[in-house]
């Protein structure tokens, strides 16, 4: 990796974390419910977005160091965009409001469409390539 | 609000820096378990429900709030490589599957073990 590299990791990262920062925003004031769906949405497009481009830039999804676009883009941008740490806060902060259960069941929820979603974006990927 | 476009957009840049480094770092398990995902999420969150908390007291300022929480934390922590890398696993072979299984529940329970601690932990222990 070259520091070139990182300043393409954090380029991304930034305007990543600023989409996410603004998409939580907009959907946060358009919809008011105890689910958390702003950080719901925000994980489950950006599963899809990684695992389409991974197949289109024909990368492993863990050796993605070295060229400039997997760096910024895929490392970056998705990594910056989703989240786990807000995704663990938010079912916290909603087992506060309605107890654990409703909190496991947003996490499993959120992981089971993440999966889905990475998998039908490879898929897609595959499909057209 | 340009201040806030600033902070978030610094924030996550350094987040996924050190999520960068952390993945050059911390070695994957010989079966493929992807440590190094799990250690950055799990360190994110903890200190996100750390900040939380004590942005919850007044003991950490808006900008401070949203500079680590939002920014940093969220930038360290990923849920897109965690998807990915699940179903990558899942489908490579019975072995891996079973490993990508342990993977998302090891990452779920232990998150939400750390989320808790890390409010706990911020609202009303010492710090």
């Amino acid at each position: 990796m070259t520091p070139l590299d990182v300043m393409w990791v954090g380029l991304g990262g930034g305007l990543g974390s600023l989409l996410r920062w603004l998409t939580g925003r907009v959907v946060g004031e358009r919809y008011h419910s105890d689910f958390p769906l702003g950080t719901f949405l925000i994980n489950v497009t950006g599963a899809f977005a990684m695992g389409y481009l991974s197949v289109l830039f024909m990368v492993d999804w863990h050796d993605r160091h070295g060229a400039a676009l997997n760096s910024a883009v895929l490392t970056g941008v998705l990594g910056g965009y989703t989240t786990f740490s807000s995704m663990q806060l938010d079912a916290a902060k909603l087992a506060e409001k309605r107890g654990h259960v409703p909190a496991g069941f947003y996490l499993l929820l959120s992981v089971v469409a993440g999966l889905i979603a990475a998998a039908l974006g490879g898929a897609l990927a595959r499909a057209l390539g | 609000m340009l201040d806030y476009f600033i902070v978030v957009f610094v924030g996550g840049a350094v987040g996924s820096i050190l999520r960068e480094f952390t993945m050059l770092m911390v070695p994957n398990l010989a079966d493929g378990f992807p440590m190094d995902i799990l250690v950055a999420n799990l360190v994110a969150t903890f200190l996100l429900a750390l900040v939380t908390a004590l942005h919850r007291r007044q003991i950490v300022s808006d900008k401070t709030n949203m500079l680590i929480g939002t920014g940093i934390m969220g930038g360290l922590s990923t849920f897109s490589s965690f998807a990915y890398g699940s179903v990558v696993l899942m489908s490579a072979s019975t072995a891996s599957a079973i490993v990508a299984s342990v993977y998302v529940v090891v990452s779920l329970v232990l998150g939400y073990i750390a989320v808790i601690v890390g409010l706990k932990l911020g609202g009303h222990g010492s710090a």
